[in-house]
């Protein structure tokens, strides 16, 4: 449909520029719809065009700014740092849109890696540990997905049950210990040369773009897809229609635990060892990253493209002020401020009336 | 179960043919509140039905009821003679009942034609069947060919829902009714919070789904909508059916009567 979940509404397609137009259509496989001449200041404020030049902006700031943001091996670190964040962002997206929330993420990943490494240095070796990490990763998302589709418990208020449980049940099973790993590297370490360039991708991001694709394919093209947008949308319509909630809630919170234990993989990898804060924070980012990338509290919008714009944000202005010296505590400061002002923009440009591009990649 | 098993009410069968809806000594407890008590009548392909009766009557209690999406305390209700007493909303709509719920038929933010399709998609062929991709040509087209079909005009087939009117969108919620070519159609208060004009279109998209094979139930406050679409009027009034009568051979003021309590 043209517009996919609602996506583009009326006055939205008038304004969309034909290039974009025909390639959503093209992808889509619908007919193209009447290509008007497009409005290049509307354009550049439809959220996902501007999400692109905050970030391209970003880029030629720092480019100007330091001498060392615009190298590849730079830029590379920029999606090293990124990789991790992404990954849990996905499924954070998906459950955003259907008006769930997992804030769990966080101890979830830390969780997953105490017990990878704690299980790597007894007796049971490397194998029993990464089953034991998917495990455990898994386990957190059942016990969340149980609270909220039998328990009826909100989203947020089980997830943050769980979020302060697993950090402390990290701290209990690793003793409060740092524990090292050693022959996990493949991960987080290892790259994968581009055939053709001198470039070498780590295998992290390219975990990160695959992950992101099959989110992205599940959100656009499928029933699934469609039915969680619905339910963020409108539960109660989306219900009466015969959509099953329960079921598709639960389905959200299994690829979550699969995101998480990924993720905590990769983290493992590329440091080498796990330590009691390890995953901390990691929702925070993850959802300040959904949100920035245009999706609603109150359901029915998102898409994973916004959220890796708004993740390639956050990874390119940490970077940029780090090498412009500046600390990490005004790194925090801005980050923060970026949030509410974004969300204050879109607030500000609805309650303008202007029609909502909710759907894009 | 047969037809003939069916216990059948007095008050109601007014054809000669098996009656397509029987609502059977049909009972609703919430706690200490009794919304429906022993309520039974049946409705006959083809009629219209107009459910009337003040707040709290029982109204949408009874239309809920035979959607699926509540289940009686006790009593029974039986579609071509077979009884719907398990059913959930999307049993029921297999059936044939299709429901237009007030104010909750369709998410605001889709188009119309993701509207029609909710819960019911049309899958790609194949491999991508299982994987539960969308054949959105399919669905679009479909959807495309049945708006044309309706009087009513829209600005703009890909607009999201929330950019219609009011009056917009009950039509295209009716269209999506009768696109699943529903034998039963429930009307949850189809005019409510519509403008005389927009009620207008609104009434008449129902006159024209009404048909040979095909019966439908109108909640209404506005008896004036009700004399405009039905032909049988049913009053409800703190849970009991307290009259079922041919518009032919009442008035509106016995059915404010009965309404009130005033008869």
């Amino acid at each position: 449909m043209g517009i996919d979940r609602g996506g583009e509404t009326g006055s939205d397609r008038l304004a969309a520029s034909p290039e974009a137009e025909s390639s959503g259509a093209a992808a889509l496989g619908m007919s193209a719809g009447t290509a008007l001449p497009m409005r290049p200041l509307r354009w550049l404020f439809r959220p996902d065009n501007a999400r692109l030049l905050v970030l391209i902006a970003l880029g030629v700031i720092f480019t100007f700014a330091s001498p060392f943001f615009l190298t590849t091996n730079n830029l590379i670190n920029v999606l090293m740092n990124a990789a991790v964040v992404g990954i849990v962002a996905a499924p954070a997206t998906l459950l955003l849109v259907a008006r769930q929330v997992d804030i769990s993420i966080g101890s979830a990943v830390g969780f997953a890696a105490t017990t990878l490494t704690v299980v790597a240095e007894s007796r049971f070796g490397l194998g029993v540990a990464v089953l034991a990490a998917i495990g455990a990763a898994m386990g957190i998302a059942a016990i969340n997905a149980v609270a909220i589709t039998k328990l009826r418990v909100n989203s947020l208020i089980a997830t943050l049950g769980t979020l302060a449980a697993f950090r402390g049940a990290a701290k209990l099973i690793g003793d409060g210990r740092s524990i090292r790993l050693d022959g996990f590297g493949f991960l987080g370490r290892s790259r994968f040369a581009i055939p053709g360039t001198d470039v070498r991708l780590p295998v992290a991001v390219l975990i990160l773009l695959a992950v992101a694709l099959l989110f992205s394919l599940l959100m656009r093209y499928t029933r699934y897809g469609l039915h969680m947008y619905a339910m963020g949308a409108n539960p109660k319509a989306a219900r009466l229609a015969g959509v099953s909630l329960e079921r598709n809630v639960v389905i959200a919170f299994m690829l979550s635990g699969l995101s998480v234990a990924l993720g905590s993989f990769i983290l493992v990898s590329s440091i080498g060892a796990t330590a009691p804060t390890t995953g901390m924070g990691l929702e925070l980012l993850a959802i300040t990253g959904v949100i920035l990338g245009g999706a609603s509290l109150s359901g029915g919008r998102g898409t994973i493209g916004g959220t890796l714009v708004a993740i390639l944000i956050l990874a390119v202005l940490d970077n940029g002020l780090t090498l412009m010296r500046v600390t990490s505590f005004w790194q925090e400061v801005v980050r923060g401020g970026l949030l509410v002002t974004a969300v204050a923009f879109d607030q500000l440009r609805l309650r303008r009336g202007k029609p909502e591009v909710r759907f894009e990649l | 179960m047969s037809a003939s098993a069916v216990p059948q009410d007095p008050v109601t069968v007014a054809g000669t043919e098996a009656p397509l809806l029987v609502v059977d000594h049909l009972s609703k407890e919430f706690g200490a509140v009794k919304a429906l008590q022993d309520v039974s009548f049946s409705v006959n392909a083809g009629e219209v039905v107009g459910l009337v009766g003040d707040n709290g009557a029982g109204k949408s209690t009874l239309v809920t009821i035979v959607a699926g999406v509540q289940h009686p305390t006790s009593g029974h209700v039986f579609l071509d003679g077979k009884p719907l007493d398990v059913a959930t909303p999307a049993e029921a709509r297999d059936a044939g009942i299709e429901t237009v719920y007030q104010e909750l038929a369709l998410i605001e933010m889709f188009d119309m034609a993701t509207n029609f399709f909710l819960g019911r998609e049309i899958l790609q062929k194949g491999i991508r069947q299982r994987l539960g991709v969308l054949n959105r040509r399919d669905m679009r087209r479909r959807a495309r060919e049945k708006v044309s079909e309706i009087p009513a005009k829209f600005p703009n087939f890909d607009a999201a829902v929330e950019t219609m009117s009011g009056g917009q969108r009950q039509i295209v919620a009716l269209a999506k009714a009768a696109f699943w070519g529903g034998r039963l159609l429930l009307l949850d208060e189809p005019t409510a919070a519509l403008g005389v004009q927009e009620s207008a279109g609104v009434l008449d998209m129902i006159n024209e789904l009404a048909g040979e094979d095909r019966a439908m139930i109108v909640i209404a406050h506005n008896l004036q909508h009700v004399w405009s679409v039905c032909t049988r009027i049913l009053v409800l009034r703190r849970g009991y059916l307290v009259a079922d009568l041919d518009k032919a051979e009442t008035t509106a003021e016995e059915v404010v009567a009965y309404i009130t309590g005033a008869r």
